[in-house]
Order: C-alpha cells, then structure tokens, then sequence
C-alpha cells in the first residue's frame, strides 16, 4: 500500500503533456488511463498545521486535526447544517425518565478499517480514554457529566451510559467524540488511528505534508466514500488559497476570507459554498455602569443600528442579520420574532426618555484581534450619530484585546463563535456566567435556562429557549448585529461535498470527482 | 614536506569553523537556559499543574546541573542525536533533515539564479557606468530590495499564475509528476528571492569593477589592444569579485534561515518556518537543533566565501605562499 495507490501519471499532467506537445493524438490515451487512474481529493485547511498535528480525536487542538479525524473516525450522532442530531455509527437512542441514562442502539455490521466488527466494547474504551487520569482529553472538561465507570455494554450492539447529572442533550454533547477500534495506544492512535470512517490512514508523519488518506473498502455506506485517495494540507496565507483553487492544485477549501473573492467568483472552474454560521458580531455595554444601566439606553443603542448597511461593509455581505439574540435563527430553538430594524426617531425618544435629550457622548473599544471587528465600530459609530449617539473609537492593540479589554472595559466590539442554543445563551448571558462581558444578571432569564436543561420535552424546552432569548433581545446590552458566513469552496468538478457551518464537522465521504 | 598553502588554510578555516561552532552552541544552550523561570514552566505556561510540571522536568533531566545538561546534549549532537521534540514527541533530526532538504532544493536553485545574474548586472553597470542602462538599473534593483518579499510574491502569484495562468502559485512539490513539474513550481519564489537579493551584489560588483577598471593594469591592458570584453571578463572580474562573494554569501544565510515569509506566500515549509513554529510552542529541543544547524550552515557559507576569495585574489594567495 506505497507506491502503487499512488497515481503514477495524473490526468492533469497528462492534459498539460498533450497541450504542451501540440497534439491531441494523445487524447484517446488519456481516456484510457482515466478509467482505471485512482482519484485523488486534495483538501486543504486554512489554519497553520506543525509538528503538534495529531489524528487523536482526544487531543486534536487545530482545524487540520479536526478534518483529519473526520476522514478517519465517525462518532455515534453526528449535527446536520442546522445543528440538529442525526444517527451515525448509533442507528438510535433513548432515556430514562429525567435524562441520566442514555441508551444508544449501535448501527450493525460496520467495519473498522483493519476488517475487524464494530461493537459497544468500542464504544466504552473510546470514551473512557478520555477520562485517561494520565493525560485527560480537553473535552473532558464539557464531557463532566460522563462517568467512564458508568458506561456499559447491554450487549455487542447497545451502550448504556449512566451519568453523574442528567443532561436533556447528551446526544448534543457527545456530537463531536469519535469512535476508535478497542485497545489502540496513544501512539498508534497519533499517526495511524483505526476508525471506522470512510478513509484510512496511508502516510501521516506530524509536521510534513500532505497527510494521505486512503478509500475504506468496507466502509457502512455502500458506494462510499466516492474517491480513492484524499491529500490533506493546509494554507494559511488568504491570498494563496485563493491562488491554489484557481490553478486546480487544491480541490476543497473549507475556509476562505469573506471579502476579495472577485477572481473566484468569476471563475468557471471554482465553485463557491457558503454556509450560515452562529458567529457573532457586535457590540458589548455594561448594563450596571451608566448610561447603559437604563434599559431605555441600551434599546436606543439597538435601534440605532442599520443591520443591512452593517452586513455589507463588515461582512462583504456574505452573513445573516443578528436580531440581538445570540441563538442564529436557523439553529434549534433559535428566536423567531420579527427583525429588529433602524428607528433613530424611536432612539433619539428613548434616549429623552432615559434623561439624555442632547444625546451621549460613548468611548467603544475594538481592535483588529478577529475580522470585521474594526469595521464594525467604524460602519456603528456613523449609523449612531444622527440619533444623538456620539462614538469615539479606541482602537486597542490586537494582541491582548481579549485579555486586557474584553471583560474590562464597559462598552466593546466582540463576537462570538457558533454555538447551539444553550451554550449560546448561558455562556455570555448568565448572571454567574464567567464570560458575562455585559454585566447583566436576570433572574428570570437564569430561571429559563435552568428550567430548560430540565425539561426533555422538546417543544416545552423550545418555548423556555425562546422567552429567554426575547429577555435577552430587549432588555440585555448587547447589540448583535450580525452573523458571519462561512465560505468554501471546490473546483467545479468536485461534487458532493457540503460546506458545514462548523469546521469540526467537515465530512468528505460523499465527494466525488468527475472526468 | 612542503604543504600546499591552500590547503593548509582550509584545514586552518575550517578548525576555526568548528571552534566557533562550539562557541554558538553553548551560546544557544545558555540563551535557553538563562531565560527567567525554568524551562518546565515556560513550556507549559498557564496549564501546569504540579504533577505534569514534575514529569516535563524528569524527561528534561532540569533537576541535572547546568553544565551536565549541556555536555549531554553536546555528547547527543556528536552522535547525530538531537533530542526528542516535545511538542511532536519525534526525534528532532528527521525534521531538520527534511525542512533543511527542502531549503536548500529552493535556496541553492535561488543562488544559481543570483550568482550570474547579479555579477552580470553588475558588470554590466560598470561598463556602461552613468549611462542611461547604469541608472536604469540601479533604479530598478534597489526598487526589487525596498519592496517587502511578501508583495513580490503575492504580486507575482496574482499577476503570472492567476492572471496569465503561466506557472503555478504554489511549490506544492509533492504534486510534481516530473523534475520539471517541481521547477516550474519553484520558478516564482525563486524569481521573488532573486528580487530581494540582486541590489546589494550588483552595487557591490559594479563599485568594485569600477575601482579596478581605474587601476594601471587594466589600462595597461586596454592600451595592448586586448578586446573590451577579454579585459572586462578575464582581466578585472576577478579582482572586482571579493566584496561581491562577501555579498553573496551574507544572502546565501539569508535563504536558510530568513525567509519564512516567502516560504509561507509559497507554502513551502522550510527551516525557517521550523524554527519560527518551535519557538512558538517553546519546543527547546527543536530550538537548540534547528539553531545549531543554521549556525552551522552560516559558518559554512562564510568558509566557502572566504576560501574563494583567497583563491580569486591573487595578492593574498602570493601573501599565502
């Protein structure tokens, strides 16, 4: 399994040979070499890769090692586009009465990629390893609720895991944990994991690329995965992945800048996918430091806010209006109420109201630490003016933003990354919440979250999701404006593939390469 | 028995060479070491914990003296063993191998581009010194030097791979099917290199070769009638070579260690990059290694530019003898 899976004569060589020599005599060749040439995918990631790279689902830190444990490994559910669980290596699952025991039906006759049967006994060595006193994996950090002394085979085809809390979501929270065949040592897992995914590892050293990926021939899913080959790298500068597609020596980008896309999207050969994502921009305030502790202020601040204009000068428009709740509308339980629109007569009212008729004199602080962040404050700040809203922009040193401004001082752009609904709501919102960048603490909104984690009913969970969201929208102090997109993008004749809002859940198994 | 005196003084550069090797390394070793903290602490930063500061000084032998670390970790580069990374949990030396592989594929085709090229634009400005071609010229080259690497190259990416579509953008080498798949691959960072370095070297060769074109003998030959080209190439080049060998060699550095930049625009991972990565996630091992080996390969283009000028001029080959 070296050399010979290696095409030795690519179709794109081939073509370049023939042009170069003028002739098409060559071409029925080619065609006959097409037929039996295996076919290679070359992805690659937009984040730096080094020497730290591993294929450990446990221990990956960067995007290539999660893209790496995708083609590898699959998990027992898997979130669909809209963060919904779907089944995977589990066919289904139930609970108990109160949520603290899960019992998942595993999905039969899956082979790993060494032939040998999926069954529990994989399931339980996979989770208990990350509990690994010696070397925890970082997601045990969220995994807490597990107990690996809990986690038992019924028999070869169900799992029962019994927790320490009950947890309505488990499925939710085991989304991203792979399975591996029982009894891999860490080392062998780093460079050369087994798993049931649609590849196998042919050639990954930590540090050199490309890393080769290898078609499972017993993969579950009959006719999958639809290439022989995928080579994995990555490229971190902007400009070169965009340079890379256009001269077909990348296949797959799965994260390219927002802004500068002219030259792909003039290009018939290239593809461009954007996907909606829960990443967040806006605007931060205090809610217990004037003006900001009069709610009439911080609606003002809202109101004043062109969201359309907004998304088109941060965000190139490639994103989706923020309606001032941190849930994206599309995700499960996100809010459903109607767009908060511009109304400076309605702000320059409120702003009266709250005892400032001439208006207020506000200092807001961003930095060029994530993108769009400056842009914000800048597009904000001349969209206030007109409703007595006056901004000084401070533009602090991008290094230690987060450190030294974020959470420090009163009135700031930030953003947030994709999150489902609790973990959206409770991790900036909560009244004990370590990251409460707004210093708003509700009652009533705690008592929402809380009561929803307790509820298996969806659609009462649902309606506790939504109250809380609207408590946040109109009386909390952050302006969320706006929601970025995810962009990709394949050569034309790479089908299949699906640009997923989250770069963790990247899946290759379906692409195909056509000629 | 009589020695030839060159080869006397190979032998004597290269003992000095190795001397100072010995000197860069402890001086390596102790710039690590006389860093604030211990090296267990810096490497973990916020996430130690007792137990995993414990073991990280157990596997680094921190507990050892200074100068017993260092006599192992010398005794260990002796015998070609540099260590064990820690963040990759690999021996050291296969990286090294093959970051430096790459870099010297790209840098020593960059120099086989330079040498001619530089020292042919310099005599070329020297023999039609102050005219429009000298001015031009000089214009020219030192715009190719201020201008930043990273615009040259993504300019050039942008302009013959994307636009013109003539060469591809990246040195994707692993792609190349055929020799000449992985040099059209390298033509643009190599053209990008050639760029930054060309200035200084044509400065310097046409500063020299006019000096010596002033010089008696080259008159003196011009008056015998010789052509004008015979007395350019054969009579003053060599003489005017020195400070543009000294030029050449201060680049030739330059393309092992410094040019992470143009190794990115490409993504070409070089040695550079390896080196600027460790320091980032403070991977001492690889930083002593990978710092070792530049040293080394400074010294040793420093040796070559010395012997060579030596062996050009032939004043000090005389002064040898």
């Amino acid at each position: 399994m070296t050399d010979e899976t290696r095409p030795a004569i690519s179709r794109r060589t081939l073509l370049a040979g023939a042009a170069a020599l003028g002739g098409t005599a060559l071409l029925p060749l080619e065609s006959a070499f097409a037929a039996t040439a295996p076919k290679t995918l070359r992805i690659a990631s937009g984040e730096a890769d080094g020497v730290k790279a591993t294929l450990d689902p446990a221990y990956g830190t960067n995007d290539p090692d999660a893209a790496r444990a995708n083609l590898v490994f699959e998990g027992l559910v898997k979130l669909d586009e809209n963060f919904d669980v779907k089944p995977s290596l589990a066919t289904d699952w139930k609970t108990n009465a109160d949520g603290s025991v899960w019992t998942f039906n595993l999905r039969p006759n899956v082979k790993f990629h060494d032939g040998s049967p999926f069954t529990a006994a994989d399931v339980i060595f996979s989770f208990s390893r990350l509990f690994d006193p010696q070397k925890p994996s970082p997601s045990a950090a969220w995994l807490a609720p597990i107990d690996p002394k809990g986690i038992k085979a019924v028999n070869d085809l169900t799992v029962e895991f019994t927790l320490k809390q009950p947890v309505v979501e488990f499925p939710d929270l085991i989304a991203y944990s792979k399975i591996l065949k029982a009894g891999q040592s860490n080392d062998q897992v780093r460079t050369a994991g087994i798993g049931t995914g649609p590849f196998k590892v042919e050639h990954f050293v930590p540090g050199e690329e490309p890393s080769i990926y290898v078609k499972h021939d017993q993969y579950w899913q009959p006719g999958k995965p639809g290439v022989d080959r995928v080579e994995l790298r990555s490229v971190p500068e902007e400009s070169a992945r965009i340079a890379a597609l256009i001269a077909g020596q990348i296949d797959i980008f799965w994260d390219l800048p927002l802004r500068g896309l002219n030259k792909l999207e003039q290009d018939k050969d290239v593809v461009i996918q954007s996907a909606h994502t829960g990443f967040w921009l806006g605007i931060a305030a205090w809610t217990d430091t004037p003006p900001f502790d009069n709610p009439k202020v911080r609606q003002a601040l809202k109101l004043a806010a062109n969201r359309e204009q907004l998304l088109k000068a941060v965000l190139g428009g490639r994103g989706t209006l923020g309606n001032d709740s941190p849930v994206a509308p599309w995700v499960k339980f996100g809010l459903q109420v109607s767009q908060r629109e511009q109304d400076i007569a309605q702000a320059k009212k409120l702003l009266a109201e709250a005892g400032h008729p001439d208006g207020v004199d506000l200092e807001l602080y961003t930095s060029a630490s994530g993108s769009g962040l400056v842009e914000l404050a800048t597009a904000y700040k001349a969209q206030a003016e007109p409703a007595g809203i006056r901004i000084r922009i401070n533009q602090a040193p991008a290094e230690d933003y987060w450190s030294n401004i974020w959470l420090k001082k009163p009135f700031i752009v930030t953003a947030w990354s994709g999150k489902s609904a609790d973990a959206a709501l409770s991790r900036p919102f909560l009244s004990d919440a370590e990251w409460n960048e707004t210093h708003w603490k509700n009652k009533d909104f705690d008592n929402y979250i809380h009561e929803a984690r307790r509820t298996l009913d969806e659609t009462k969970r649902g309606e506790l999701y939504q109250k809380a969201q609207e408590l946040v929208r109109d009386d909390g102090g952050a302006i969320i404006s706006l929601f970025a997109d995810a962009v990709g993008a394949t050569r034309a004749n790479v089908k299949g593939w699906k640009l997923h809002p989250q770069k963790l859940s990247q899946s290759f198994g379906d692409v195909t390469i056509e000629g | 028995m009589r020695v030839d005196p060159i080869f006397r003084l190979i032998v004597t550069r290269m003992t000095l060479s190795f001397v100072s090797l010995f000197a860069v390394s402890l001086i390596i070793f102790a710039s690590i070491a006389l860093l604030p903290g211990d090296t267990a602490e810096r490497i973990l930063g916020r996430d130690a914990t007792k137990q995993s500061l414990e073991a990280l000084r157990l596997q680094l032998h921190l507990s050892d003296p200074a100068p017993v670390r260092y006599g192992r970790w010398l005794s260990g580069v002796v015998q070609g063993d540099f260590g064990r990374s820690l963040v990759a949990d690999r021996p050291v030396l296969p990286y090294i191998e093959s970051y430096l592989g790459r870099t010297l594929v790209l840098g020593g085709l960059a120099l086989l581009v330079h040498i001619p090229l530089s020292i042919g634009l310099g005599l070329l400005a020297a023999a039609k010194r102050d005219g429009p071609v000298d001015i031009g010229m000089s214009i020219a080259v030192l715009i190719g030097m201020s201008v930043p690497e990273f615009v040259v190259g993504i300019f050039l990416v942008v302009f013959l791979a994307t636009d013109l579509r003539l060469l591809p953008p990246l040195a994707l080498i692993d792609q190349a099917r055929s020799v000449w798949d992985a040099l059209a691959m390298l033509i643009l960072p190599i053209v990008t290199l050639n760029f930054a370095m060309t200035a200084y070297v044509v400065r310097q060769t046409r500063s020299s070769m006019i000096d010596v074109l002033r010089s008696d003998y080259v008159r003196m030959a011009q008056l015998r009638g010789l052509s004008r080209s015979r007395v350019l190439l054969v009579h003053a080049l060599p003489n005017a070579l020195a400070p543009a060998i000294n030029a050449i060699a201060l680049n030739a550095s330059w393309l092992v260690g410094g040019i992470v930049v143009v190794e990115v625009v490409f993504n070409y991972p070089g040695l550079g990059r390896l080196l600027v990565d460790s320091i980032r996630f403070r991977d001492v091992p690889m930083i002593q290694g990978t710092a070792l080996v530049l040293s080394a390969t400074y010294i040793g283009v420093n040796l070559v530019a010395d012997v060579l000028t030596l062996l050009l001029n032939p004043k000090l080959r005389t002064r040898l003898a």
